[in-house]
């Protein structure tokens, strides 16, 4: 069974349709790169992917191993196993970011029927998980997301995607604001979770980010609908020729 | 002018303002509250009391003997307010250095002869609260006293149809401190606390007001405050309980580099009104006045923030910050915003700002998204929006204590 499947996905905002009739297949293992130039509708399918309440599909269907998601709130996709790495991680004055992420682990935890971690336990996990990602013991201590640099920010997103072991990752152009240094660490970060059992899908608008994590298949999104897949290669193609000649071609 | 006796008390009481009706003492019950302002007066435009001058009331008769049923939370030093009448048989001893009385007639005219320098002495409650007062309670912390101590102060009692008048006169004299936190904890009954505040110079007060009287209790509190040179004071108010409750405070910077801190937390559930109304008056340069005010608002129950701030024409280099947030968590609760500047001088720092709305989209998407129930994510929103200013409003040991009172009257408002 794949775990993911978006079955042509068709959504309005605002009375005008952004997806025309998205349909993509994410197996166990599998990195999918989906690209496309600006409004071409990358972020409301991550939305919509992702539960955000008003983006629900007009049409078609979203599958989590096999398990529609459709009728599903974010938060019950998120505990289902599905992540989605924010372009813009949202600032939250006042929440710690230690208790926020154990929060987040034990909700997921608890629905895996798996044991809550205790305060202790939980310290002792994520510390270990952050120095990986680079993330300082001072940083999990302060709000989430205030104060934190773009890279900063990008490093505890998927810090978060490390801890809560999504079964499926959307990562949302995870690259925008960040210099080579934090691009690299954030990619290792990523590349370190991909594993047989997993799926990730990077959307992006440019190939750089594909230098450091190698998708399988690269898919072009355009005014809302996948008009090319193919493998690597077609990312080298947008970086040579830009998304024009594509988009004419189709 | 001396006063001998309690006719002359009542006497001096009722030429204290024109509007003081001697009806009003001791018979309230004779006449109605018609007293209470009107809808149109603009101070209770926003809070009104229509409700109240159908109640037929009477001042309580203070019962010496009743039995003290609210436990001091926090602090080795507490005193106690039944019925509005002070206890010693239930209250501790004082720290050294800190001295109570009730206070004579003579030392009363002294009282009476500072409110009238306030705002107070044309506000509706003062006069009732002067006139059915048992007493008026004065605490004194001497001069070059530094009280490290915690004292709690416990108002209770109260009977329906019934007001209480608890009346209690501070003085911070010079180079001295102290700590305080005030619960009021009525059963079903109309309490209008009065205070009055003095902080000498360099001294400093740091006040918590907790305002926790059951459902159906109107709780009007009075409470004006004067501070001279360097003299700082930090008051805080978290108003929960009641039916309606308006806490007052008149703030007047009469001394040079004083430093004022007026801010705080309303939780409103049911039907409920709550109310922070202040004015604070720049009256010399250099002083500082900081407002935070915040509001949590479910079910049909509306809050109101009221502040002015006025800057006299000499009070340069007057900073004064004014900032107040609700977060409406139902279709049906209101909330009212007034911040209101007057400022008279040229050279002053003065901002003010004021948002109602509801809690962000953006904020509860990025919590859901990480697998956070809903519910949960609305708790961890709001008790941050307070988290964040109880800890910037108190010292460090108070903020657990504060931030569980808080979060104990969320739970009603947050299914």
């Amino acid at each position: 069974m794949s775990l993911l499947e978006i079955k042509d996905a068709h959504l309005k905002l605002d009375n005008k349709e952004i997806l025309k009739g998205v349909s993509l297949t994410v197996n166990k293992g599998e990195v999918h790169a989906i690209m496309g130039p600006n409004g071409s509708g990358k972020s409301t399918l991550s939305y919509a992917l992702a539960g955000r309440e008003g983006y629900e599909l007009e049409s078609g269907e979203i599958l989590l191993e096999g398990n529609s998601l459709n009728e599903m709130s974010a938060d019950e996709r998120a505990r289902g196993g599905l992540f989605l790495a924010f372009q813009y991680p949202v600032e939250l004055p006042g929440v710690g970011g230690m208790s926020f992420l154990r929060e987040a682990v034990n909700s997921r935890r608890k629905f895996l029927g798996e044991k809550e971690f205790d305060h202790l336990g939980f310290v002792k996990e994520a510390r270990k998980e952050a120095s990986k990602m680079f993330v300082k013991d001072e940083m999990l201590k302060r709000a989430v997301n205030v104060g934190f640099s773009g890279g900063e920010k990008k490093r505890f997103e998927i810090l978060q995607m490390a801890m809560l072991k999504p079964k499926v990752s959307i990562l949302d152009e995870t690259d925008s604001g960040l210099d080579v240094d934090a691009l690299k660490i954030v990619s290792e970060g990523v590349n370190a979770q991909r594993n047989n059992d997993n799926g990730i899908v990077v959307i992006t608008h440019y190939q750089r980010l594909l230098d450091y994590i190698v998708p399988d298949f690269v898919h072009i999104l355009s005014d809302g609908v996948i008009i090319k897949s193919g493998g690597p290669e077609l990312a080298l193609e947008v970086e040579k020729n830009g998304y024009a000649g594509l988009i004419n071609a189709a | 002018m001396l006063l001998d006796n309690k006719e002359d008390y009542i006497t001096n009481v009722k030429n204290f303002t024109s509007s003081f009706d001697e009806n009003h003492f001791r018979s309230l019950a004779s006449k109605d509250f018609n007293n209470w302002p009107k809808p149109l007066e603009e101070k209770w435009r926003l809070s009104r009391l229509g409700a109240l001058s159908r109640i037929k009331m009477m001042p309580i008769e203070p019962d010496l003997k009743k039995i003290s049923k609210i436990d001091k939370k926090t602090g080795s030093f507490f005193l106690k307010f039944v019925d509005g009448a002070f206890r010693t048989d239930l209250s501790s001893d004082l720290p050294s250095g800190v001295t109570l009385e009730e206070l004579d007639d003579k030392e009363s005219l002294k009282f009476l002869n500072k409110i009238k320098e306030s705002d107070l002495k044309n506000h509706p409650t003062t006069n009732v609260s002067l006139s059915c007062t048992p007493s008026i309670i004065k605490l004194t912390v001497n001069e070059g006293i530094k009280v490290n101590e915690l004292i709690e102060i416990i108002y209770e009692g109260g009977d329906s149809k019934f007001s209480v008048h608890p009346v209690l006169y501070i003085e911070i004299k010079k180079n001295s401190k102290l700590s305080l936190i005030e619960n009021f904890d009525h059963i079903t009954s109309l309490v209008m606390p009065l205070q009055l505040i003095e902080i000498k110079e360099k001294g400093s007060l740091k006040s918590i007001k907790i305002f926790n009287d059951h459902y159906n209790t109107y709780n009007l509190s009075a409470h004006c405050a004067f501070l001279s040179t360097e003299a700082n004071y930090n008051s805080f108010s978290l108003v929960k309980g009641g039916v309606f409750t308006r806490s007052e405070t008149h703030a007047y910077l009469n001394g040079p580099n004083a430093n004022l801190n007026l801010n705080g937390v309303y939780i409103s559930g049911k039907e409920q009104h709550h109310d922070l109304t202040t004015a604070i008056y720049h009256d010399v340069p250099n002083c500082t006045s900081k407002q935070i005010v915040r509001g949590v608002l479910g079910d049909s129950s509306s809050g109101v923030f009221q502040g002015k701030v006025r800057v006299a024409p000499n009070a340069q280099k007057t900073d004064g910050q004014q900032m107040s947030k609700a977060i409406l968590l139902s279709e049906n609760a209101r909330a009212n915003a007034k911040p209101e500047l007057e400022i008279y001088a040229d050279d002053v720092i003065c901002a003010h700002g004021a948002t109602v709305g509801e809690l962000d989209d953006n904020q509860l998407f990025y919590l859901k998204s990480r697998g956070i129930p809903e519910n949960k994510a609305r708790k961890m929103l709001i008790s941050a929006f307070l988290k964040d200013i109880i800890n910037e409003s108190l010292d460090d040991q108070f903020h657990d204590y504060i931030f569980n009172e808080a979060e104990s009257s969320l739970s009603f408002i947050i299914d």
